[in-house]
């Protein structure tokens, strides 16, 4: 063995990647990149490139994040004054659906998967392109199209069933456009199913050579488990969609009671699908956290193997929870025992990602530029999220928090403390890889803080008031409560200028920003080890991966011993102590 | 501008459950913030101690299984504690004891209002009375679509589901008045569907049997009551004609008269009790009040039975002023009525103006 131990090296952390091409595109501005090497409306509009793909979905959901934040502010600023504020009674519901369908269906769902997935599950994996680019593209249509439908429908119509569209109001008391809605959200829903199809596809199939499961990025195994639940779960609220159409239309009696139906049929239909789904839209943005905390601590993730199984935990389990919604709504004694037991599984994996993501940070370097400071307000928000969804997986406290504002308090500081904050954190992370400029630091860091300040106190009076017993989607409330709603508001608008920020200042280092170079954050992913923005086809050569993700101890200059042909083959994983320890050398090289 | 002193920070506790609620609440509440204590601890530890410094190179830390199995059980240890805890809270609260058996209300809720019958018969809108320590058992359902009957000063909801019944059970321990809510979403008047809950003592809800308590100003009689009944004669029989508000020349209001010292043509007095009240109506003539015109025409046995006299004279015993109706009786405008104030009546507050609840 002697032998075969050369002089310790410093080892650069790029020799996993063949010859890095010694361009940027300032130096060179003959450099071909995705953005340049063709021109005009039709090579965005036909491109099959996955990049310019989720560059048009960037821009969509962005869109989309303003109308439903529009529709927010309208219903926060109706809540100052106890009568409603500016809305009348039937405006408030119609304003409060808006915001509620529109976040969810056309801004946290596709907001990952479609920008940071189409653009980084390629790149991650080193392959050229989605498994099939065409059908990539023609997702991206059917959502557009399904989108701009729904939101046509809001404006003309308008919708005041709430998101969760329970019969039989939906089906023979609101005089909204539920149909037409409904038909939109159905037709989007084409487009969740052939993007998860596309990414499992493309992770079994198109990773590059040594890319085994086990070096993965995690922010790969989110995407692969998001995919899962929405390959299976998404044909459920398709089906629900179609019987409520039928009900509504023909006058089938499938829902409706007076029709021989029953209503709470619906409600588990519905959240067969929509509780996995608030997992469709967290998982992704977790993720996120484990790209960016690693990077900016410069640590291995702590415990990977733990991350990503939790990631399918929550897939597999999630599935089998969805009768918490409706603990109330006389499900039957044994039936909420079990839903409330297979709750309180599915806490353990997430607070398992919790513990994993501190424990990262120890024994770190860590820097606080704007993406960790995202990944720590994820951190911080998710938590509470977290414990407060223990009160409402509990059978006992749901009956009093059931439909109040802890449930919106909960579930905001989850799913926008959560998801909005993890895709912050990746828009901010992979912006110079996407665009080749760099942001300004300290805007950014400053829309980080005010988005945090203005997150906790808009949600955290609400936790008090939902405690006292006010319920969600009350336009006029007991006067007593207004305090907290007006606290609520205020920083509701603090938070609202902290999301116009980016606008500015990513838009300006569009114009004028500064060449971001290949590898701004010096992170060890395969996406960055291309130019930026990369080629039309990511990669110069094939990629060849000898380690695991997030070596970045190693790239920092850690001192390793090499075999004897001068290569790193691998670094064993199964180092278990906590101290910081010298990877051992390959045992099996060749 | 707003009221701070009003504002609660705690929910009243007014229902036995409401106390055993608010332990498990508390237990959830320190658990988790011990959880999140230490969270945050370990996140601001590593922040400082671990931001970068020149020459210290970050260690290479991959796991430790230790370190995860530790950190799978506690959490699960205490999550299964609290699911144990909240089968058992869930079970004592839907499930109603022996004792409310023969004490169930039921429940209605339509599109926006709730209609509630006592087991006594009584009947109430958006409003239920309820007797401090007698727990009661009640069962909802829905004409239209679903709504939710939410108490939070009892820690207590259950939807109300059309085409099925579904129930709950209260003993509250407190009285006071408290909110009832909807709190499942049922259309545009959804914030609308609102009311009160009462608690009264012993005494004060068996007076309100009768229709002799009030839970609110300006509430008539409750529906069943013996004074609500005489409420309807005494609409029936035109008394309403002569002792209103808006034409004090002819007749006494009588709100408040019961059991007080009345001065007589002629210069005697006398005690206005059941007896007084029952001459009054078969025999007007025999004492007329100082200041007024004997012109009260007496109701024989024929007009008024007996049996209908007892519920009129009830009915004036309950009378408090500004008890009496106008003429014209008003009912509360439907939710989303244009407020028009009919200048021949003092305004009413109308549910819909929400700064009545």
């Amino acid at each position: 063995m002697a032998d075969i131990l050369l002089e310790p090296a410093r080892l650069d952390y790029t020799p996993q990647m063949l010859p890095e091409p010694e361009v940027s595109f300032e130096k060179h501005p003959e450099h071909k990149h995705y953005l340049n090497h063709e021109y005009g409306l039709l090579s965005w509009l036909l491109t099959v490139d996955h990049k310019r793909i989720g560059l048009m979905y960037l821009v969509s959901v962005s869109i989309f994040f303003m109308f439903g934040g529009i529709a927010a502010g309208l219903v926060r600023t109706n809540l100052i004054t106890p009568t409603g504020a500016i809305l009348e009674l039937d405006q408030y519901n119609k304003a409060f659906t808006a915001h509620g369908t529109i976040m969810l269906f056309l801004f946290l769902i596709p907001v990952i998967p479609g920008v940071l997935g189409n653009f980084l599950v390629p790149m991650m994996i080193g392959a050229k392109d989605m498994a099939f680019p065409k059908l990539n593209l023609a997702s991206y249509y059917v959502w557009a199209a399904g989108a701009l439908f729904f939101v046509w429908q809001l404006i003309v119509g308008g919708l005041d069933t709430g998101w969760t569209l329970y019969p039989p109001y939906s089906s023979k008391y609101s005089h909204t456009s539920v149909m037409y809605a409904g038909l939109g959200i159905f037709i989007t829903g084409f487009s969740s199913i052939l993007t998860a199809l596309n990414i499992i596809a493309t992770v079994h199939k198109m990773r590059c050579p040594g890319m085994t499961w086990g070096r993965l990025p995690l922010f790969v195994w989110a995407m692969y488990a998001t995919s899962v639940i929405q390959l299976l779960g998404t044909p459920v609220i398709a089906v629900t969609v179609v019987m409520l159409a039928v009900e509504r239309m023909v006058g089938v009696g499938i829902f409706d009671p007076n029709l021989g139906g029953d209503p709470i049929l619906f409600q588990h239909m519905f959240w067969f699908y929509s509780h996995p789904a608030v997992y469709i839209m967290i998982l992704p943005g977790m993720g996120v956290i484990n790209e960016v905390l690693t990077c900016f601590a410069r640590k291995n993730i702590f415990g990977y193997k733990a991350v990503a199984w939790s990631s399918v935990g929550i897939a597999v389990v999630g599935f089998l929870v969805w009768g918490h919604h409706m603990f109330l709504a006389g499900q039957g004694y044994y039936l909420a025992m079990v839903f409330a037991l297979l709750t309180m599984l599915v806490a353990v994996p997430s607070a398992i990602k919790v513990f994993n993501w501190t424990a990262t940070l120890y024994g770190g370097s860590i820097t606080f530029q704007a993406p960790m400071l995202f990944a720590l307000g994820f951190i911080i928000l998710f938590t509470i999220g977290g414990v407060t969804g223990l009160f409402l997986g509990t059978l006992g406290t749901d009956i009093h928090l059931h439909d109040t504002y802890f449930v919106i308090a909960h579930f905001h500081y989850t799913m926008v403390g959560g998801m909005m904050f993890a895709w912050q954190a990746g828009l901010h992370f992979w912006w110079p890889k996407m665009t080749g400029k760099m942001y300004s630091d300290f805007w950014s860091r400053l829309a980080a803080i005010v988005m945090l300040v203005g997150f906790a106190l808009t949600f955290l009076p609400q936790f008090a008031v939902g405690y006292l017993g006010m319920p969600r989607r009350y336009p006029n409330y007991p006067p007593e409560f207004q305090i907290y709603n007006v606290l609520s508001t205020a920083a509701a608008y603090v938070q609202g200028i902290g999301y116009l920020m980016p606008i500015f200042y990513l838009g300006y280092s569009l114009f004028a920003g500064k060449a971001a170079g290949n590898n701004p954050f010096k992170a060890t992913g395969l996406e960055w080890q291309t130019s930026s923005p990369p080629s039309p086809h990511n990669f110069e050569t094939t990629p060849q991966v000898y380690f695991g993700p997030y070596e970045y101890a190693v790239a920092d200059g850690l001192k390793i011993i090499p075999l004897n042909d001068g290569k790193i083959h691998d670094i064993v994983h199964e180092d278990p102590d906590l101290v910081g320890t010298t990877p051992k050398e390959a045992t099996h090289g060749s | 501008m707003f009221a701070f002193m009003d504002t609660p920070l705690l929910p009243e506790q007014a229902s036995e459950f409401s106390k055993e609620y608010d332990v498990l609440f508390w237990y959830i509440t320190g658990v988790s913030a011990l959880g999140a204590s230490v969270v945050y601890g370990l996140l601001i530890y590593c922040c400082f101690a671990f931001a970068k410094k020149d020459g210290v190179a970050p260690k290479r830390i991959l796991g430790s299984n230790k370190l995860e199995f530790l950190w799978t059980i506690i959490p699960l240890m205490f999550f299964l504690s609290f699911f144990v805890w909240g089968v058992r809270q869930y079970d004592y609260a839907i499930n109603p004891p022996a004792e409310t058996a023969d004490r169930e209300y039921t429940v209605v809720g339509k599109q926006w209002m709730w209609k509630v019958q006592h087991p006594t018969g009584h009947r109430e809108i958006n409003e239920i009375t309820l007797q401090e320590g007698v727990a009661v058992k009640i069962t909802g359902t829905s004409e239209d679509v679903i709504h939710d009957f939410g108490i939070p000063a009892f820690r207590s909801k259950f939807d109300v589901i059309p085409g099925r019944y579904t129930t709950a059970w209260y003993k509250p321990i407190k009285v006071g008045s408290y909110h009832l809510f909807c709190d499942q979403y049922c259309g545009q008047g959804h914030s609308q569907m609102v009311g009160k809950v009462h608690v009264l003592s012993q005494e004060n809800y068996a007076a309100w049997l009768e229709g002799l308590y009030r839970v609110r100003d300006g509430k008539n009689p409750v529906d069943g009551s013996p004074a609500w009944e005489g409420r309807k004669l005494f609409l029936k029989l035109q008394c309403i004609n002569c002792h209103n508000r808006e034409s004090e020349s002819r007749a006494p209001t009588l709100e408040g008269i019961h059991n007080t010292k009345r001065a007589l043509l002629g210069g005697s007095t006398v005690v206005a009790d059941d007896t007084y009240l029952r001459n009054s109506i078969r025999n007007p003539m025999l004492q007329v009040r100082d200041g007024w015109k004997p012109i009260m025409p007496a109701y024989t046995r024929a007009q008024v039975t007996e049996e209908e006299l007892l519920n009129v004279i009830s009915y004036l015993k309950s009378l408090k002023p500004g008890d009496l109706p106008s003429r014209s009786e008003m009912s509360p405008a439907p939710v989303g009525a244009p407020n028009i104030p009919d200048p021949a009546v003092p305004p009413v507050p109308a549910p819909t103006t929400g700064g009545t609840r």
